[in-house]
């Protein structure tokens, strides 16, 4: 069984997406053996007010019987707007979304702003996992009006050490760190902290080269399949884990990380 | 309508659970909607797709990958072609740091050449040069070219259309083997939209210098290097979409879902080359994710590239 737990649909302002639909990526999860995508709405990281592009996923999801068992929707929560709290409140309790999105960069605040700490404890005590992404792509391809990431710029990709602070700062959440990019390197006290943390990576990212050192360094149990589709082909996140041969990982690990490290932070 | 709720409930269920799932309406969440159509398409199976089958099916020349550059000696490159079904690695070594002086770049033809003693049957170098120094250079080019090596990698000490380059194309166009200069296409760099200059390598080739100096070599061969190296390959791609002596090397970290088929419909199916820059997953996977027919998913593989050796009589049978 296949779980892809870093999936969208909508649309990315600066370049054309394929398969950005339910319907497409419906289809492309039957071409290739996906079961179950964690899916939220790239609109929802630029319109000021996230909770329109909830209500959009929530309307396309509820539109065809097929997506109810294929689909967790996740929704996009940016806890320095009006009204985020209710929002919150309706995604999870009428929606039925299973966790919650955010991205401190696009939507302007600090990883540590007291309203992102806030929103991480909310979802931490709905019982459900809140979401960062090293970076939604590559700064070096940047459109001249995305946000300003390059070299000497104010705002930077992110490396794990960037999304370590609200970790620690509220340790008991449950965390999915996605398209794992840039530095990789922990000290121990940092290493211990994520390895006592209830937190998945995915595998889409471009810095595991190697994911047999990854999950050597890492723990088997800290990942688990993501394509970030459809801004990143469907097929690299997968091939991280079918490529390791037995001696890096038996059939029981590579379960671990096709679905089972997924189901256990889902809670399905 | 219980009727169909109940076959619905069963068809999904059973499949579900042959999977090894059965996930409950209330974990799921999303209140039930939909058409009786709809319910029905639900029947179809996901597929039992096999990726490594289908990785492995596919024979593959590494048109761009480095040893002792990024990730050690050639035992990495050997672990990931046989991981991967990569039957042989281009490899090169081009003055990325230092000056790239001729004693420079002599040794990392040398350690290239180490490699493909190694590993006779999966390595073959790329030479590297400076043409900033033009009578050592041209003298590598035949030292490399007997012993082996074939095609010419180089880096951003000179842009690609600079007169300085001009002898060396030349040579290069008489060994019918084809020139590999890293490039790019961003904001900032190599003269591009300097407004947001990020301050590295003013030298880089941008799209627009590999057009000057195809128009100006019509004869030669040119690759231009990874369109999956973080740059713009739309703009790249764009770019050379006239220049049928342009060609690209899929190779780099980036895997963007529709990469692949818009240089295919810019470029034609003859001008990509499979390439990984020691990016191996993200290499061979979005080609298999992208719309390409077997045909051409076997051009980029392995033929396109292999129709360039076979130009010098360094193809693979």
């Amino acid at each position: 069984m296949l779980i892809d737990i870093n999936a969208y649909v909508g649309h990315w302002p600066f370049m054309q997406l394929k398969h950005n639909t339910c319907d497409a990526l419906h289809e492309r999860m039957n071409k290739f053996g996906v079961d179950i995508s964690v899916i939220s709405n790239l609109n929802g990281i630029f319109y000021k007010n996230t909770q329109s592009a909830n209500e959009e996923l929530f309307e396309e999801i509820r539109s065809k019987a097929k997506f109810r068992d294929r689909f967790i929707p996740f929704a996009v929560i940016n806890p320095i707007y009006a009204g985020w709290r209710d929002d919150l409140d309706v995604c999870i309790n009428k929606y039925g979304f299973k966790g919650v999105r955010i991205y401190p960069k696009y939507h302007d605040f600090e990883i540590l702003d007291p309203s992102c700490i806030e929103l991480v404890k909310r979802v931490r005590d709905f019982g459900l996992p809140v979401v960062f992404n090293f970076r939604m792509v590559d700064s070096r391809q940047r459109s001249w009006i995305d946000i300003s990431n390059l070299k000497n710029n104010v705002i930077r990709e992110w490396n794990l050490k960037s999304i370590l602070p609200i970790i620690k700062a509220v340790p008991d959440a449950k965390y999915m760190i996605l398209n794992f990019a840039n530095a990789a390197t922990l000290n121990a006290e940092e290493m211990a902290l994520i390895k006592k943390t209830d937190l998945l990576f995915d595998t889409s990212g471009r810095t595991i080269t190697n994911m047999s050192d990854f999950l050597k360094n890492y723990g088997p149990d800290k990942f688990a399949f993501g394509t970030h589709s459809p801004i990143l082909d469907y097929l690299t996140g997968l091939l991280r884990i079918e490529s390791l041969s037995p001696g890096e990982a038996d059939e029981t690990i590579k379960e671990m990380l096709r679905s089972g490290n997924a189901k256990k932070l889902l809670a399905i | 309508m219980s009727d169909y709720i109940n076959r619905r409930k069963f068809v999904s269920r059973t499949a579900l659970s042959a999977a090894g799932l059965l996930v409950s309406d209330q974990i799921m969440g999303i209140p039930r909607s939909g058409t009786l159509e709809d319910t029905m398409s639900s029947e179809i199976p996901v597929s039992s797709y096999n990726l490594m089958k289908d990785v492995m099916k596919y024979r593959k020349l590494d048109s761009h990958v480095h040893a002792h550059l990024f990730d050690g000696g050639p035992e990495g490159n050997v672990s990931f072609a046989d991981r991967l079904g990569i039957d042989k690695m281009y490899i090169s070594l081009p003055a990325y740091s230092g000056e790239g002086t001729p004693k420079e770049f002599r040794s990392y033809n040398d350690l290239m050449l180490k490699c493909m003693k190694q590993y006779p049957d999966r390595l073959v170098g790329q030479f590297t040069l400076n043409a900033i120094f033009q009578k050592e250079s041209l003298e590598e080019i035949k030292r490399c070219v007997d012993l082996g090596m074939v095609g010419l990698k180089v880096y951003t000490q000179l842009k690609i259309n600079d007169p300085l380059f001009y002898p060396i194309i030349e040579k290069m166009i008489d060994l019918k083997m084809i020139i590999h200069m890293h490039a790019y296409a961003q904001l900032g760099l190599g003269g591009y939209r300097m407004k947001y200059n990020i301050g590295i390598r003013p030298q880089t080739s941008i799209p627009e210098d590999f057009v000057e100096i195809a128009q100006k070599y019509p004869e030669a061969m040119f690759q231009y290097a990874h369109i999956g190296g973080g740059g713009d390959w739309e703009y790249a791609c764009k770019m050379f979409a006239k220049y049928p002596n342009i060609y690209v090397d899929t190779s780099g970290s980036n895997n963007a879902e529709n990469m692949i088929d818009f240089a295919v419909k810019c470029l034609g199916e003859d001008r990509l080359f499979f390439g990984s820059d020691n990016c191996y997953y993200q290499s061979v996977g979005k080609i298999l994710a992208s719309n390409l027919t077997e045909t051409q998913k076997k051009k980029v593989f392995f033929d396109n590239y292999n129709s360039i050796l076979k130009k010098s009589g360094r193809n693979v049978d």
